[in-house]
């Protein structure tokens, strides 16, 4: 099994966009069950603490083109801050995590978008997601609030659960419509950008990956 | 009532009974017990009979009381423990020498057996809510340059506050390829895309970029699974102040294996531990330590 999916993933290198997308929030929200949920459906309740960072790739389509995503998931913890912001630079979206059963988590929104703004470039999309509605008796931060504060800071908002696979899916669909948006429209305002490569103009970064030859 | 009368008379009574004696005595008492000096019949609270399977070192409800995990610092000798029994068996595996001279253990194999066999003792001992063992993924192992990082947990909160990231180093002959699992028939896709994210550093400027990310209190720990001369043994080289070196010299294996040139004191796990438990926040510290 374990060599079928190495050759699944290895095999899989045709894309016509890359999009490079950011987890980030509080520690223990859910970020990394998030990730596995969307990347490869499964969920397990044991808390491991993310180290550092990692990344996980999901190729999606839209209109007929591959879109490569490559999430990155971060650590929450204070002590990660340096290595974790170094990877806002390239990053085209953003979902900024909180979990509806803590508060704190929750007032720390706002902290977490003034690093998007410091770190990142300023057309990233970003999506408010409040994580673990499946914790209704729980819950501290209602709809109303989440749904609030995303309006202020300009954010589109889901409530999800990874637990119980609610919304994981539409959080990086709508994302991805976010980003598609926001090329069409530099596309437009700027026709030299349709001379480049599809995503020159996003990412600030090289031209996404064709064919690469293992390396390693 | 009349008196009940045996049918042996007293002088066959008194012979059957010294036979009996006899019988007895020569009957050997069976120790059962494995707690030193003293020998009991039956299982008991303070450990495993001696028929049991000899393998695994259950913890023993008086052990664990002993070595309460809510004691500070109690983590230590279970460390101890545990990296001393992970490196034995590691040791036992370096020292393989097939006779034909066909069949070498990869690197990526010496690894796996000794972080297996340390995340096991450390279940058993239940000492993950102290001091606890996470695993990289692949990417993170390229990323980061650490195949495992040890973290000393604060307790309320369970964060970390002391961590050591742990990369291993193999002689050279050994492998043509860096253990960490990169070998090109399972070079996946996001390995790929890791490796162009960490762009022209090694694995070990990497960890070391990583540690020094995080702070002082952040140890990058070298584990040299052999060292020129003895390839049999593992030592270790553990600091929190190899950003000195960053942009002076390359850090790679020979910079890791000159630490060992002139010096004689080598530390122990337990004394790596509690050196960086009891060192001032802040201060710099460099140890070499032997770990078979």
């Amino acid at each position: 099994m374990q060599m079928a999916a190495t050759q699944k993933e290895s095999s899989d290198q045709n894309f016509d966009y890359m999009f490079k997308l950011l987890i980030i929030g509080n520690s223990s929200v859910g970020k990394t069950s998030f990730l596995f949920r969307y990347a490869d459906d499964s969920f397990t309740s044991a808390f491991v603490s993310t180290v550092g960072i990692d990344f996980k790739v999901k190729t999606v389509y839209k209109n007929d083109k591959r879109i490569k995503l490559q999430i990155w998931d971060t650590a929450g913890q204070e002590r990660y801050r340096t290595i974790t912001t170094a990877y806002y630079r390239g990053a085209m979206g953003f979902i900024l995590m909180y979990d509806i059963t803590n508060e704190e988590s929750f007032s720390c929104v706002q902290d977490w978008s003034t690093q998007i703004k410091t770190y990142s470039w300023d057309n990233a999309q970003v999506i408010l997601a409040g994580n673990k509605c499946d914790m209704e008796e729980e819950r501290v931060v209602s709809v109303d609030n989440g749904r609030m504060l995303a309006e202020q800071l300009g954010f589109d908002f889901f409530e999800t659960s990874a637990k119980d696979n609610i919304n994981v899916k539409q959080t990086f669909e709508r994302l991805v419509d976010l980003i598609c948006d926001k090329m069409s429209d530099s596309l437009e305002t700027d026709p030299a950008v349709t001379t480049g490569t599809p995503n020159a103009r996003l990412t600030d970064n090289p031209p996404p990956l064709q064919q690469p030859n293992c390396g390693c | 009532m009349g008196a009940m009368e045996s049918k042996y008379s007293t002088e066959d009574i008194n012979k059957i009974m010294a036979t009996w004696w006899k019988t007895i005595e020569k009957k050997t008492q069976k120790p059962t017990m494995t707690i030193p000096n003293m020998h009991f019949t039956v299982p008991t609270l303070w450990g495993r009979k001696k028929s049991d399977p000899p393998a695994p070192e259950w913890p023993t409800v008086f052990s664990t009381i002993w070595r309460s995990p809510y004691t500070p610092n109690s983590f230590v000798p279970h460390f101890n423990d545990c990296v001393g029994r992970a490196a034995a068996r590691t040791q036992e595996y370096l020292q393989f020498v097939d006779p034909e001279d066909k069949f070498i253990p990869s690197p990526t194999s010496l690894n796996e057996i000794f972080l297996m066999t340390y995340i096991s003792q450390s279940s058993r001992l239940q000492m993950t809510n102290s001091f606890n063992c996470t695993p990289m993924t692949s990417q993170q192992r390229i990323l980061l340059g650490a195949d495992w990082v040890w973290a000393v947990l604060d307790r309320p909160t369970k964060n970390p506050c002391i961590q050591i990231a742990v990369q291993i180093l193999h002689l050279p002959e050994r492998c043509g390829e860096r253990a960490s699992g990169v070998s090109p028939e399972v070079c996946t896709e996001s390995m790929q895309m890791a490796k162009m994210e960490s762009g022209n550093r090694n694995e070990a400027e990497r960890m070391v970029d990583f540690c020094m990310s995080i702070g002082t209190d952040c140890y990058a720990l070298f584990l040299l699974f052999g060292r020129k001369g003895d390839p049999g043994n593992i030592y270790g080289v553990l600091s929190n102040n190899f950003g000195a070196a960053v942009g002076k010299t390359k850090i790679n294996r020979a910079l890791i294996e000159n630490f060992f040139r002139g010096s004689r004191y080598l530390h122990t796990p337990t004394g790596m531990l509690q050196a960086i438990i009891t060192k001032r926040a802040g201060d710099p510290l460099t140890l070499l330590i032997k770990f078979t």
